[in-house]
């Protein structure tokens, strides 16, 4: 099995929870920090912590408004993290096509 | 390598993406505003008789059709008030969804419209074909949308059913009857359920 595609995943997306919050904002154009938290039931902490490296990356935007009085803070896929998505999405298909070439 | 995960990631990915392409607007202000039309729309034939297949059918079409260009407003209200497109995938898959019922609907309606005289005491059955179909357009967009959509539609299949079956008991003017069918369920249901997202979605987003 060539380990190339394997290789080449981005490690930033890999870990399992920001690739999870990848996959939410990809299929929206932004979504808010405690929609995020509660659709995969993730701490605050965890959530902060995996959209701090998402941000430091490049991958993710944030813009901050006011909601009912509230504070509220909504997160976006920027260019490149929608680039670097769908190229570990096109990786992932390559070794499951391998996988299945076996 | 296990070679197994590679796919399961896929899977795991694109069910995130499914979950969050969930239509999040907020359904309580178009069920209550809905239910508001039907009940005043129910009222109107106490003060003007509507008594033909032909005028039943028209009358509720013309409130289905209002009721529908309100709810569409209200969600466009609230697309820009979020910055958002109205016409996002959500709201298109949500559509497609409602469509095919809805429109039989429609033709059942426009049935009675065009051909009135064929058809006698044909109201109540139009009202119960209405609740049932209206019915399975709302469980076919639950699956786009939280669950309790999909209990409400089922719902309406259900009591359309009844009504069916309930036709050879209806005593007296089944037309009088019938709109009064259609004020409860398409009005009182509505403002009901309304009532009840308005408490319970206001919870979720705080």
């Amino acid at each position: 099995m060539n380990p190339e595609p394997f290789l080449n995943l981005d490690r930033v997306i890999h870990e399992k929870g920001r690739l999870a919050i990848m996959s939410l904002l990809a299929a929206s154009p932004q979504l808010l920090f405690t929609e995020i938290r509660d659709t995969l039931k993730m701490t605050d902490g965890n959530v902060t912590a995996h959209l701090r490296t998402l941000h430091e990356a490049g991958y993710v935007a944030f813009t901050k408004s006011m909601e009912a009085g509230r504070a509220a803070t909504s997160y976006a896929l920027t260019p490149t993290g929608r680039k670097a998505f769908a190229s570990y999405l096109d990786l992932l298909e390559q070794i499951v096509e391998q996988t299945r070439k076996k | 390598m296990d070679s197994n995960w590679a796919s399961d990631h896929l899977q795991t990915i694109r069910t995130l993406m499914e979950r969050s392409a969930v239509y999040r607007r907020a359904l309580a202000p178009v069920m209550l505003s809905s239910g508001f039309i039907g009940i005043a729309a129910a009222i109107v034939p106490c003060f003007k008789l509507i008594q033909s297949n032909r005028g039943f059918a028209a009358f509720w079409m013309s409130v289905g059709f209002v009721t529908l260009v309100t709810a569409y407003v209200l969600v466009r209200r609230q697309a820009l008030r979020e910055q958002e497109p109205f016409w996002s995938p959500p709201t298109r898959r949500v559509t497609e969804a409602l469509l095919p019922p809805l429109i039989a609907g429609c033709a059942a309606g426009l049935f009675l419209v065009v051909f009135d005289h064929f058809v006698q005491r044909a109201t109540w059955l139009l009202a119960a074909s209405w609740l049932a179909l209206y019915g399975c357009a709302l469980n076919a967009a639950s699956f786009f949308t939280p669950r309790g959509i999909k209990l409400f539609g089922r719902a309406f299949v259900f009591a359309g059913i009844a009504l069916l079956f309930a036709w050879p008991l209806v005593p007296g003017d089944q037309t009088r009857a019938a709109h009064y069918v259609m004020g409860a369920a398409f009005g009182v249901l509505h403002v009901a359920y309304g009532g009840y997202l308005y408490f319970t979605e206001r919870r979720r987003r705080a």
